[in-house]
């Protein structure tokens, strides 16, 4: 008997399990709340708990939601906030796609930090819960929706799905001992690298960096990032990118190693930087130096430095998933994270490091006076210089050609 | 052997012993505390305990993930175990229709790649409405494990016939008694070995405890994994540190009841 059990049990199971599958039941929510009057919102959101998923990897940020920020939303609006670590955004993109598919409507997500490909994706697969930014009166007040940095998020409509938070700035890093006067374009880059043949290198992309600097100098050997903004095809594409390859591989002999071979990740060029092997680094984040510098792994006389016509930036946003549970309790918290306090506190080296999201010119005369005052250290640019040097990113379209472009022109050559 | 080359021995195994388990711990535990520590450096130029105080304070959250680390992995290599070892036994000691079909069935979290199997195993947890809950995790976690416990299993029973639990039924012995002083003593090899790879796979599992719990579980992992990727190195060495700690200290508390429990009992050497 019992040699005959043990299948009959596991089809038994496998069916018992099967039926108790069925649509979960779960609330829908009405997106009326956008429609609601701002007050009401705040008093719908009073008593209730939100939960804000983002990356969970440094201490200070971390430290400046759970011991600066929520403290203060909680006192200011009865709204509790947990912050959920999160590794990779991708995950939590995919959770919600699952989600969307089951018919899950009422997920764990409130308000999530988010960009670029991601943002992309949760658009496209309508992830998101709706046009909130409009009913925001801090993002009203201080945030000039119709530059082009805000408005479009790598080439991709907002359409007031996500709030912008903060924004990060490509710097180029050196170390003032021993480079004296910091190129201001890549021509005069490639000249200092010439000069000091080995002390320059940049992470071979498909490093986030490394794509990053190639970009840099795409747009300077081609006449300007505007033509990219919407994307190029193909051809027209790989006609324009001529000049770069020519660039590079001017470069190449003069770098690191001969160019025989690229750092494969920032992590390594910063290493090389660390320990004096090249005289310059980079980073897509303005105040990264200074975090390092005080971390320690950095030589104190490390200085940033923009190019003449620019350098990328981008801004990362905060959003509200279809299935949030508490759609007023996530408005409540991005109102608040979003007033000038708030956002100068982030930006000062000792929380966070990061520019804010809002227009400086909107703020009233003492957070004006504020943020002139703000010593973020020399190893910070002033962030009137970084705002005047800020290119708008490239559509992720323009971001494969150039990768799969530099492969073969430049690394197989 | 003789005296002397046994002692000989002993020490090449301790010398090893402290080359490869020992070592690797050193950087780990200076990293932690180094506040600057460039080449050609050996040691770190400053130390700080940063990552430490960190570690300690509320934001980090880590006495939770520890608590919620452990108590996954026990109940989930408790329910192995009250799986495995009936299957490993059907497995290894009886024919019956499908046998191969269902030892396959049971392997297969080893070799397919979980990132194919997770999403499906997600959207069914939604159906069930078993997401963002303990149970759900625990319940996950059993998928990734079950196999490590069971395969040790199968091997014990390969090597035990029936000719014992007959003798004993010979001699009176009720179905608990033979298998409580016949097969459990005879095992016991294979459980030390499944419960600790069950404990280690359930422990460093990241991604399932994620989708699965929602976030809201929060194991060790995923305290732990953010830090790794973005590399903060003094507080990345530190959580590896407690949860090397962590994980040596439940492996040691395992063996040592298993050993108190049957070991010494029955003269069997396990371990």
């Amino acid at each position: 008997m019992k040699k005959r059990m043990i299948p009959l049990l596991f089809t038994v199971l496998v069916l018992v399990l099967g039926g108790c599958m069925g649509p979960s039941e779960g609330t829908t929510f009405s997106r009326s709340l956008l429609k609601k009057p701002w007050e009401e919102v705040v008093k719908q959101a009073k008593g209730t708990d939100i939960r804000l998923y983002m990356w969970g990897g440094d201490e200070s940020i971390n430290r400046y939601i759970d011991e600066w920020a929520a403290p203060r939303l909680k006192k200011q609006y009865g709204v509790k906030l947990e912050r959920v670590p999160v590794s990779d955004t991708q995950d939590i993109i995919n959770k919600l796609l699952t989600e969307k598919q089951a018919g899950k409507n009422k997920g764990t997500v409130d308000l999530i930090w988010i960009n670029g490909e991601n943002f992309h994706t949760a658009k496209e697969q309508k992830l998101l819960w709706g046009a909130f930014a409009d009913r925001i009166p801090n993002v009203k007040r201080y945030v000039n929706r119709e530059t082009p940095d805000i408005r479009l998020d790598f080439g991709e409509e907002t359409q007031g799905l996500e709030v912008p938070w903060g924004k990060a700035q490509f710097v180029f890093i050196y170390d003032r001992n021993k480079v004296k006067n910091p190129p201001k374009s890549m021509a005069e880059l490639k000249e200092w690298v010439r000069n000091h043949p080995g002390k320059f290198t940049y992470p071979a992309p498909p490093d986030f960096t490394g794509s990053a600097f190639v970009r840099q100098a795409l747009f300077e050997t081609t006449g300007g990032h505007k033509q990219y903004v919407r994307g190029m095809e193909d051809e027209r594409f790989n006609r324009k990118a001529e000049k770069l390859w020519a660039y590079l591989n001017d470069l190449e002999p003069y770098l690191w190693r001969e160019g025989k071979t690229y750092p494969e990740s920032l992590a390594k060029l910063d290493q090389l930087y660390a320990n004096g092997e090249v005289w310059m680094t980079m980073g897509y984040d303005a105040a990264r130096a200074a975090g390092e510098i005080r971390k320690g792994r950095f030589p104190e006389s490390t200085r940033t430095f923009v190019l003449d016509q620019g350098t990328l930036s981008n801004t990362h946003y905060l959003s509200i998933p279809f299935n949030a549970p508490n759609p007023a309790g996530a408005m409540v918290a991005t109102h608040f994270l979003l007033s000038p306090d708030a956002q100068l506190t982030k930006m000062d080296p000792d929380h966070w490091g990061e520019d804010m999201a809002l227009d400086p010119e909107r703020l009233s005369k003492e957070d004006q006076a504020r943020l002139k005052n703000m010593d973020r250290g020399e190893a910070i640019l002033p962030s009137d210089k970084l705002a005047k040097h800020r290119i708008p990113e490239v559509p992720a379209s323009v971001v494969n050609q150039l990768e799969k472009g530099w492969k073969s022109h430049v690394a197989k050559k | 052997m003789s005296r002397r080359l046994f002692h000989r021995f002993h020490r090449v195994a301790v010398f090893l012993f402290i080359l490869f388990i020992v070592v690797p711990f050193i950087p780990l535990l200076l990293w932690s505390v180094s506040a600057g520590w460039r080449w050609p450096h050996v040691l770190p130029e400053s130390f700080s305990l940063r990552a430490w105080t960190y570690l300690f304070s509320p934001s980090s959250g880590l006495w939770e993930s520890m608590g919620v680390s452990l108590q996954v992995a026990i109940v989930v290599t408790l329910i192995n175990l009250l799986i495995a070892v009936p299957a490993a036994n059907a497995l290894a000691r009886y024919r019956f229709w499908g046998k191969r079909g269902v030892e396959a069935l049971m392997y297969a979290p080893l070799v397919v790649p979980p990132y194919v199997a997770i999403m499906g195993l997600h959207l069914t947890f939604i159906r069930w409405n078993v997401t963002e809950t303990v149970a759900g995790v625990v319940l996950a976690h059993l998928v990734p494990t079950l196999p490590y416990m069971l395969r040790p299993l199968v091997i014990s029973y390969r090597t035990l016939g029936f000719q014992w639990e007959d003798q004993a039924r010979m001699l009176g012995a009720s179905a608990w008694a033979r298998f409580r002083h016949v097969v459990l003593p005879h095992l016991l090899p294979g459980i030390a070995a499944g419960v600790g790879l069950s404990l280690l796979v359930s422990l460093s599992e990241y991604l399932l405890t994620l989708l699965i719990g929602g976030g809201l579980i929060r194991t060790f992992p995923l305290l732990l994994f953010p830090f790794l990727n973005g590399g903060d190195p003094a507080i990345g060495a530190a959580l590896s540190l407690v949860f090397a700690g962590m994980t040596a200290g439940l492996l040691i508390t395992t063996e040592w009841l298993l050993r108190r429990c049957y070991g010494d009992s029955h003269r069997t050497q396990p371990f």
